[in-house]
C-alpha cells in the first residue's frame, strides 16, 4: 500500500505550485511534509487521491494510477482538511462519520461498526449523537479524523491539523495519531512547524518554491528554518 | 483492504461543486433573514434579504442550481430547519399568507437565472450586459411579488387587489434597492469567473 | 424554542416520517375545502388531538408564531371596512377571519410533525419520494443545509458587526445591501469550493446507503385518518 508520485507538476494560471515532484510514501510510514506558505505541499497531497489532476506526472496508490479508480484512491488515502469546519457534512458527529461509509455501499451494520471503531480510535466513542458545532477545537479535529478513518484508509493525511489548536488539544491529536502509527496505519502529516510532529516522524520532506529541498529521516535544524519551517 | 469500488457511483466534480454552492445559497438566505435594516421612506416595512440571494442565486448558479438552491430552502424549511423570516419552518407557513413568497423563491431565482444566462449554459455574470441583467432581475422581482400576492389572497380568502397594497407595494422601494445593489455585485470582484 | 425536535417516545413520533406527512397533507387539503364554522370546529377537534398525541403544547406553540399576527388581522379588517358609513361590514370579514383561523390550524399540525420527526428522517423521506438524483440532491442538500446554518449565521454576524465597526451605519441603504452581498458571497464561494473538496474526499455517490424507513402497524390508524380526510375534503 505505497503511494507512488512521478513527476507531479501542477500549475494555477501562471504560476508554477509544485514543480517535477517525485516521492514515495511506504505502507505505514509517519511522513512529515513541511514547507512555508505557498510551499506547494497542500496542492502536492490533494493529487494523492486524486482530488487534483496534476498537469504532468502521475500518483499511483498501491501500483494502480489513481485516475483508474478514484473510490479505491480516496478510501485508501483518507485526507483531513486544514479547518474542518467546512469539511463536515452533518450536523451531529454519528452522521458526519457515517458519511463516507454510506457513500462506500456498505450495509447498515457495517457502517454501524465502522462509526463505532473510528469514534473509539479518537476517544469519542459514545459521543455519537452530539452536535458538531457544540464540540471544542481539539474535538472537532479528533471527529474529522475519525470521518476519514471510517473509510478504512492506509494513509490518513493531514493538512495543518494543529493550526488554532491550543497546547492540550494538539496534545490529544498527537496522541491519536501515535495510536494510529502503532496499528500501522501510514500518516502523513502537512505543516510548516516540525515542534509538534517530528518526534513521531520516520521522514521529514520539505518542499520549497515546489520543489523537493530537503528529504532526510533526521534534517538538519539549520536547513529547515532557511526553507521557512519552524524546527523541532 | 477490499471495498466493491466499482458499484459506487461518484458524483462527478462539476455536479459537486454545485450541489456545494446550492447549499451555501441556501444556508446563506436563512442566515440572512432577520437585518436589522429601516427603510428611511417605509420604516414600519421590515427589510430583509431573502430575495437578494434570490437574485445573486440566479446571476451566479444559473437558472437550473439556482432553483435547486431554493428548493433546497423550501424543502428545508418544509421538514423543520428554522430557514425561513424569523427563524420559522414548517408546512404551516408555507400554507400561510407568506407562503406564496417562499413557493416564487424558486421559481424567480429559475426565472433570474434563466433571463440572465439563457437556457444553455452560462455567462460570466461581469459580461451579461446590464440591461439584460436589470431585465432578468426585474422578472424575477414580478416572480416573487406575483406569488407572494397571489399566494396571499388565497390564503385569507381577500381580493386580489388588497392583497397587492398590504404585500407589495411597500416592499417595491427596497426590492429597487436590491435590483440595484445586486447589479453592483454583479460586477464586483466578489464574483470570480469559475 | 418550540420549533425543533424534541425527543420523545409519544405515538406520534414513533410513526414512518412518511405517514406523518401524509396526514400533514390531508389535514391541509380538508381545511381548505372546508373552511367553515362547523368544518373548522370539526378539525380544530382533530388538531387539538394530534397536538395531545404529540405533546406539543399549543399556546406556547402559536405564541412562536406571533409574527404572523399582522398578516392574519389584517385580512379580515381590510375585507370588512368600507369608505364611508357603515365603516365596518362584519358579514364581509367572516370569509377572511375563517381564513386565518385555518391559518393557526396549519401551524400547529406542522408544528407537531417538526416536534416529533428528526431531520435525518425526513431526509430519507424526501429521498423515498423523490427517487433518482434529485431526490440525492435534495435529501443529502436538506442534511447538509442543516449542517451549514450555524456557520452562515455565525458569519452574517461577523459581516454585519464589520459593517457597524466600519461607521456602516452611515452609509446608504443600497451600499450596505451591497457591502453584505459582497462579503457574504466570498464567504460562500470559499466555503462552498471546500465543502465541494471535502464531499469528493468521502466519495460522495448517487447511490450511497439510506438509512431503512420501516413502517409499523402504528401507521395503519393514521393512514386511515388520512385517507378520512381526503374523503371528507372530497365531499
Amino acid at each position: 500500500m505505497t503511494i507512488t508520485v512521478e513527476g507531479y507538476t501542477y500549475r494555477y494560471g501562471e504560476t508554477l505550485a509544485v514543480d517535477d515532484v517525485s516521492v514515495t510514501v511506504e505502507d505505514g510510514e509517519f511522513l512529515v511534509l513541511a514547507g512555508a506558505n505557498g510551499s506547494g505541499k497542500t496542492t502536492l497531497v490533494r493529487g494523492f487521491n486524486g482530488l487534483l489532476t496534476p498537469d504532468r506526472g502521475t500518483v499511483s496508490v498501491n501500483g494502480r494510477p489513481v485516475e483508474d479508480d478514484p473510490v479505491a484512491a480516496r478510501s485508501s488515502v483518507g485526507m483531513v482538511f486544514q479547518d474542518p469546519r467546512d469539511g463536515f457534512v452533518a450536523a451531529t458527529v454519528g452522521a458526519d462519520v457515517a458519511f463516507g461509509p454510506e457513500n462506500l455501499g456498505l450495509s447498515r451494520a457495517a457502517i454501524d461498526r465502522r462509526v463505532a471503531d473510528a469514534l473509539d480510535a479518537v476517544r469519542m466513542a459514545g459521543r455519537g449523537e452530539e452536535r458538531i458545532d457544540e464540540l471544542s477545537g481539539g474535538e472537532r479535529e479528533r471527529v474529522a479524523i475519525a470521518g476519514a478513518l471510517a473509510m478504512d484508509p492506509d494513509h490518513l493525511v493531514l493538512d495543518e491539523p494543529f493550526t488554532g489548536l491550543d497546547w492540550a488539544a494538539r496534545r490529544s491529536v498527537l496522541a491519536r495519531l501515535r495510536g494510529l502509527r502503532e496499528e500501522g496505519v501510514g500518516v502523513v502529516v502537512v505543516t510548516h512547524d516540525l515542534r509538534d510532529v517530528a518526534a513521531l516522524a520516520d521522514r521529514i520532506v520539505v518542499l520549497a518554491d515546489g520543489v523537493v529541498a530537503v528529504d532526510d529521516p533526521d534534517p538538519d535544524p539549520a536547513a529547515l528554518a532557511e526553507r521557512g519551517v519552524r524546527p523541532p | 483492504m477490499t471495498t466493491a469500488t466499482d458499484s459506487v457511483e461518484l458524483v462527478g466534480e462539476e455536479a459537486t461543486g454545485n450541489v456545494a454552492r446550492a447549499v451555501l445559497f441556501a444556508a446563506a438566505t436563512s442566515a440572512t433573514a432577520p437585518v436589522d435594516m429601516v427603510h428611511p421612506l417605509a420604516p414600519n416595512v421590515p427589510i430583509t434579504l431573502q430575495t437578494l440571494w434570490v437574485y445573486l442565486a440566479g446571476v451566479v448558479l444559473g437558472p437550473l442550481w439556482a432553483g435547486v438552491a431554493f428548493t433546497l430552502y423550501l424543502l428545508a424549511g418544509l421538514v423543520g430547519l428554522p430557514v425561513f423570516a424569523g427563524g420559522n419552518a414548517g408546512l404551516g407557513v408555507v400554507l400561510g399568507p407568506t407562503g406564496g413568497f417562499l413557493i416564487g423563491f424558486p421559481l424567480a431565482a429559475m426565472t433570474v437565472g434563466a433571463v440572465a444566462h439563457g437556457l444553455d449554459g452560462l455567462t460570466a455574470p461581469d459580461a451579461i450586459p446590464v440591461p439584460r441583467l436589470v431585465l432578468a432581475l426585474v422578472a424575477g422581482t414580478a416572480v416573487v411579488y406575483a406569488a407572494g400576492a397571489v399566494g396571499y389572497a388565497l390564503v385569507q380568502a381577500i381580493g386580489l387587489v388588497a392583497a397587492v397594497s398590504a404585500v407589495v407595494v411597500p416592499f417595491l422601494p427596497v426590492a429597487g434597492l436590491k435590483i440595484a445593489a445586486t447589479v453592483a455585485i454583479a460586477r464586483s470582484d466578489a464574483i470570480v469567473a469559475r | 424554542m418550540n420549533l425543533r425536535y424534541v425527543a420523545g417516545d409519544t405515538y406520534v413520533h414513533r410513526l414512518d416520517p412518511r405517514s406523518k406527512l401524509f396526514v400533514q397533507a390531508a389535514v391541509a387539503v380538508a381545511a381548505f375545502a372546508h373552511t367553515t364554522p362547523a368544518g373548522l370546529a370539526a378539525l380544530t377537534a382533530f388538531v387539538g388531538g394530534v397536538c395531545r398525541l404529540a405533546a406539543t403544547p399549543v399556546t406556547a406553540s402559536l405564541r412562536s408564531y406571533r409574527a404572523f399576527l399582522p398578516f392574519l388581522v389584517a385580512g379580515p379588517l381590510v375585507e370588512g371596512a368600507t369608505v364611508g358609513a357603515p365603516w365596518f361590514v362584519v358579514a364581509d370579514a367572516v370569509t377572511p377571519a375563517l381564513a386565518s383561523y385555518r391559518v393557526l390550524l396549519l401551524l400547529l399540525v406542522s408544528t407537531a410533525y417538526i416536534r416529533t420527526t428528526r431531520v435525518r428522517e425526513s431526509r430519507v423521506a424526501i429521498q423515498w419520494l423523490l427517487p433518482g438524483r434529485i431526490g440525492v440532491v435534495l435529501g443529502a442538500g436538506v442534511g447538509f443545509v442543516l449542517r451549514f446554518l450555524p456557520v452562515l449565521r455565525d458569519d452574517l454576524a461577523t459581516v454585519r458587526a464589520a459593517m457597524h465597526a466600519r461607521l456602516g451605519a452611515e452609509r446608504t441603504l443600497r451600499e450596505r445591501i451591497r457591502l453584505i452581498g459582497v462579503t457574504g458571497l466570498r464567504r460562500v464561494f470559499r466555503r462552498a469550493d471546500r465543502f465541494a473538496l471535502a464531499l469528493q474526499a468521502r466519495c460522495f455517490a448517487w447511490n450511497p446507503t439510506l438509512p431503512v424507513l420501516s413502517p409499523t402497524w402504528r401507521d395503519g390508524p393514521a393512514l386511515l385518518v388520512a385517507v378520512a380526510l381526503l374523503a371528507w375534503a372530497a365531499v
